[in-house]
């Protein structure tokens, strides 16, 4: 598994408090290399032109909304490796599924707590250094 | 009618405009029978109002927020210096040390935690927003029940019974206020792993 503290993480979110408490938490775990962007469409331009790690996602956006984001990176042959976990508002079943289905790597519902997203990160590492 | 049929209408015909201000009168004059025009009026007047509302909350909530993570993100650093200067102490104390010199690391230690002190009641004041949205939210509810009581009224003595269709589904919908009553959403990060793992992801 690839050094958890040397990787780069791209937040998404278009509440900036979100993406604050996020790279907070982040930071809290010791997880420094972290960037933001605003929305799908802006993720996406970063995610093109500087390598990232992971990806936590929020769904409801402006512009490109998760959902459409996580297709685009999951479409993409050079962005397809990319694990993007969810980290959403959105509860209804349906939305779960779909994330599931289009590739998410995780799924979480805010509010949320430290140890969730600990506990989540984690469990995605530990899945992506499994031999397939 | 269907969206086809209003664009395919001829848009400057004079029949039209009749066809328009006899709908418009048959409505005012339907309303004013129903004793409803004041109330709706009074209600629409205050959507305006209801807007400039609801930006004052999400403009309150968001400065409440940012307060409050600049606040803990300097605690933070304040905490951050209190730990290495009590780690010097006590390096200090395990070997010959001048009275000054742990007064100095005493006196920084202090320094730092009155600091933390005042970002913790920065924080604390922080949260007036809850007291203040809280107040105008109710007035917003209060005015969309009111507009929600005149046009279910309007509806039900103005429309016809086939209009009354299914809403069409909505997109993405937001925080769930009160999932206890809907079996179609998540309540808890539980049931999301339960149902992702019942799945098979």
């Amino acid at each position: 598994m690839k050094d958890l503290h040397a990787m780069n993480f791209l937040v998404v979110d278009d509440f900036s408090t979100m993406r604050r408490i996020v790279r907070g938490l982040l930071k809290e775990m010791g997880l420094n290399n972290v960037d933001e962007a605003e929305d799908g469409a802006a993720a996406l331009t970063k995610l093109r032109h500087q390598r990232f790690d992971f990806v936590i996602s929020d769904i409801n956006m402006p512009n490109m909304n998760g959902f459409e984001l996580l297709k685009a990176i999951k479409a993409d042959p050079a962005l397809a490796y990319l694990p993007v976990l969810m980290v959403t508002a959105e509860a209804r079943k349906e939305d779960i599924i779909l994330a599931a289905q289009s590739g998410a790597a995780g799924y979480i519902v805010k509010p949320f707590t430290k140890a969730t997203l600990e506990d989540k990160l984690n469990k995605i590492l530990a899945k992506l250094s499994q031999p397939a | 009618m269907n969206m086809h049929e209003w664009t395919a209408a001829p848009a400057a015909s004079p029949e039209v405009f009749q066809r328009l201000g006899t709908i418009t009168r048959q409505l005012h004059d339907t309303l004013s029978q129903l004793g409803l025009m004041p109330r709706l009026q009074n209600s629409v007047d205050g959507l305006t109002d209801a807007r400039s509302r609801l930006s004052y909350i999400a403009r309150k909530t968001g400065e409440a927020a940012d307060k409050v993570l600049t606040a803990v993100e300097l605690a933070k650093q304040e905490q951050g210096k209190i730990t290495l200067a009590t780690r010097e102490i006590g390096v200090a104390l395990a070997g010959p040390v001048s009275t000054e010199a742990v007064q100095a690391l005493v006196a920084a230690v202090d320094d730092a935690n009155r600091r933390v002190g005042v970002h913790l009641t920065d924080i604390m004041m922080a949260q007036d927003f809850h007291d203040l949205t809280g107040q105008v939210v109710g007035k917003v509810v209060a005015l969309a029940i009111d507009l929600e009581d005149s046009l279910v009224k309007l509806l039900v003595q103005a429309a016809p019974q086939e209009s009354f269709a299914e809403p069409p589904p909505s997109g993405l919908n937001g925080p769930v206020v009160d999932p206890s009553k809907r079996s179609d959403v998540v309540s808890s990060q539980g049931e999301v792993d339960d149902l992702l793992a019942s799945l098979g992801f």
